[in-house]
């Protein structure tokens, strides 16, 4: 098993967030919501630079850690594109990306970009999307198109693992982000005379965020591991990420916004951005009720494997 | 090293399965049976050199890995911890004996434990020091050579049980409160100690109050340095830095939940089966966070964020969990020999559970070690 990433994947997330940062980083979400065709031109280059679309994370474990590490530090700026989708695209079917979708809503984050994607569905079917050009991009859409989808075949079951995967790398990064700037905001704003940061009922509150998104951080790890073994836990590992994600999500962004005060729901203020640019994944394909169920079902009796399931699984992480 | 860790499960549980019986809710109960099975069972794992596996070679350990010893602490307390109350001599009094004791009380004290022989008790809590622990009020007086210690402990588990006691009192009075604080080994036939079990819904031998009064002790008792205990208290808790592994018995549960109901699983509620799947998820969580630590420290690194984040985590989880059983065997008829057992074993683990956010280091005193990590200069 593996709980965090390799050092050179960890490396290559440092430096995909820096490059981010230098090609707009806070002002990328922003410049896109003002005009959604520019997404293409605002990100293609960098991610181009970074090798992005030369990662093969479905044929190498290493590559797999540099498509995560990217995907994190894509959440981390919440940049306006679908990086792990794209990164995700299938090997089998002509395809720029993949997307994991659910009914009733076949929906994804796709809007606006010129692009042949691919679907799949939690139990493995797959299928052609084609993106439907949205009414309007209303401040909370965060770029969600409907997807008329056209069906290719049955044989998607890794996909839906890798598919539900990256995008929490993203949330991930959204999270680490979202308590930096909570962190930094409350080390500066004064009230009464102190720093927020001095108020046990701020310090608590901020732990309790990050002891989600320490939690997130090693399941993710994990998940991760499980999808690039490729046995046939990989999708209630992932669904299992996705569970812990959404519930990490709902939690620091809930604190992250009470502790930033009114300034948070500013346009200046970047966590507006992020909180709003968190909605798609946290929703689609399928949000934390409906996760929990597809879980539970999976899981029948069996339960995740572990230290009591019975299956042989390594005991210790892999360091 | 997996593969010595998995060897070492199987045979810990076939140990396990050989000496404790089924049903067995730990060494504190009602039943004097119980604390009998514990402490049969220390001696046949130190006689397989399995008690102290942790320790080095030269005290009679074997040196093992930070791997082999969390999946001891897995086992152990997955199985409702069958050394009973050995488990803190193993864990911190041997190693802080091994760093700060005189080579007398090494002798005295390492072989015993390791033989699985001896019950300590810690003296450290007392009515008005508990998360403040550097407050304790118990102070030893001179008395020509020797000194006095007066004063009350309490919460104090296994007193009526233990041979010895790893005392914390107050010899000076310093600038801070953390200065003039001393350890004394006392055994806990000296006159002037007098215990006081305190009923509790755990069951027995679990709280206690201790008085000393006048209890002589003398500079062969000390450990370490007169006036300089709060160092060795830093280095205990230190020891404990992972702590209990509660997330092995939570999972332990959680899995046996479907087989013992039977038929009955499927007629849960799909809601509180969502839970079920949720806590597995969260015993996961919690399992990593602590591997994590692990990993940080046998890279000689200590990042006390992430072990107070690992607690909060595993503490909530341990009370989560006991809920969501609850609320499952609620469900059920549990008419089965196993069945009851189970109920027993829920029941047992709602009530312990409430104090996991309370006992070795309460779960505010985790968020504040927490916070100040998160909140230090970059």
């Amino acid at each position: 098993m593996n709980i965090e990433l390799s050092d050179d994947a960890a490396e290559y997330g440092r430096q995909a967030r820096r490059a981010l940062e230098a090609a707009g980083g806070d002002q990328l979400a922003q410049r896109a919501a003002q005009d959604p065709v520019l997404r293409e031109s605002l990100l293609s280059p960098v991610l181009r630079e970074l090798g992005a679309w030369d990662l093969a994370p479905r044929e190498d474990a290493a590559e797999l850690e540099a498509a995560a590490a990217l995907c994190r530090s894509a959440g981390y700026w919440a940049v306006p594109y679908p990086v792990a989708e794209r990164l995700a695209r299938p090997a089998d079917i002509d395809a720029d990306g993949l997307v994991v979708v659910a009914r009733p809503r076949l929906a994804a984050a796709v809007a606006g970009l010129r692009m042949r994607w691919a679907a799949v569905t939690i139990d493995g079917q797959r299928s052609i999307a084609v993106a439907r050009r949205p009414a309007g991009f209303p401040l909370g859409n965060a770029f969600v198109a409907e997807l008329e989808l056209e069906h290719v075949d049955a044989r998607g079951a890794k996909d839906a693992a890798l598919g539900l995967v990256l995008p929490c790398w993203t949330l991930l990064g959204m999270l680490d982000r979202a308590i930096d700037l909570t962190r930094a905001h409350v080390l500066v704003r004064e009230q009464f005379g102190r720093p927020l940061a001095a108020f046990q009922a701020v310090q608590f509150q901020l732990t309790d965020a990050e002891v989600e998104r320490s939690g997130l951080d090693v399941l993710a790890a994990y998940a991760l591991w499980s999808v690039q073994v490729g046995g046939e836990d990989a999708l209630a590992d992932a669904l299992a990420l996705r569970l812990a994600a959404l519930e990490a999500a709902e939690v620091v962004f809930r604190i992250a916004h009470q502790l930033h005060g009114a300034i948070g729901f500013c346009d200046e203020a970047p966590l507006s951005w992020l909180s709003r640019h968190s909605q798609p994944v946290r929703r689609l394909p399928l949000g934390l009720s409906a996760t929990r169920q597809q879980l539970a079902g999976r899981l029948g009796r069996r339960g995740l494997t572990g230290l009591f399931s019975g299956q042989a699984q390594p005991e210790v992480p892999a360091l | 090293m997996s593969e010595a860790a998995t060897e070492l499960r199987a045979e810990l549980r076939a140990l396990v399965s050989e000496y404790i019986p089924e049903g067995f809710l730990g060494a504190f109960t009602d039943d004097p049976a119980d604390l009998e099975t514990a402490q049969r069972f220390c001696r046949v794992l130190a006689e397989r050199g399995l008690l102290c596996l942790a320790w080095p070679r030269q005290y009679g350990g074997a040196g093992a890995s930070p791997w082999e010893q969390t999946v001891v602490r897995e086992e152990m307390w997955a199985h409702h911890e069958p050394r009973g109350a050995q488990y803190m001599g193993v864990n911190w009094v041997g190693p802080a004996i091994m760093r700060h004791g005189t080579p007398e009380q090494q002798q005295t004290h390492l072989a015993a434990i390791a033989r699985g022989e001896v019950i300590w008790c810690q003296g450290f809590s007392e009515p008005n020091a508990g998360s403040d622990l550097a407050s304790v009020q118990t102070a030893a007086r001179r008395d020509g050579g020797r000194w006095l210690v007066s004063g009350q402990k309490i919460w104090t588990s296994y007193a009526t049980i233990a041979q010895w006691c790893f005392l914390l009192a107050r010899t000076a009075r310093g600038e801070k409160k953390q200065h003039g604080l001393t350890i004394f080994l006392v055994p806990m036939t000296r006159p002037g100690i007098e215990v006081r079990p305190i009923r509790c819904m755990m069951g027995p031998h679990h709280l206690n109050e201790v008085f000393l009064t006048d209890v002589p002790v003398t500079g062969a008792d000390v450990l370490g340095n007169v006036d300089e205990g709060w160092k060795v208290v830093q280095q205990v808790l230190s020891f404990e830095r992972v702590g209990i592994a509660r997330y092995a018995r939570c999972e332990r549960l959680l899995h046996a939940a479907p087989s013992v109901l039977g038929d009955e699983w499927q007629a849960l509620p799909e809601e509180l089966k969502g839970r079920w799947a949720r806590m597995l998820v969260h015993c996961r969580r919690a399992r990593l966070l602590a591997y994590r630590v692990v990993a940080t420290q046998s890279r000689g690194r200590v990042q006390p964020g992430d072990a107070a984040a690992y607690r909060i985590a595993v503490t909530k989880l341990d009370q989560d969990t006991a809920e969501v059983l609850l609320d499952i065997i609620g469900q059920a008829s549990l008419g089965s020999p196993e069945a009851r057992l189970f109920r027993l074993a829920v029941d047992d683990h709602w009530r312990y559970s409430q104090a996991s956010t309370v006992s070795s280091g309460s779960i505010e005193m985790q968020r504040i070690l927490l916070s100040r990590s998160m909140l230090a200069p970059a």
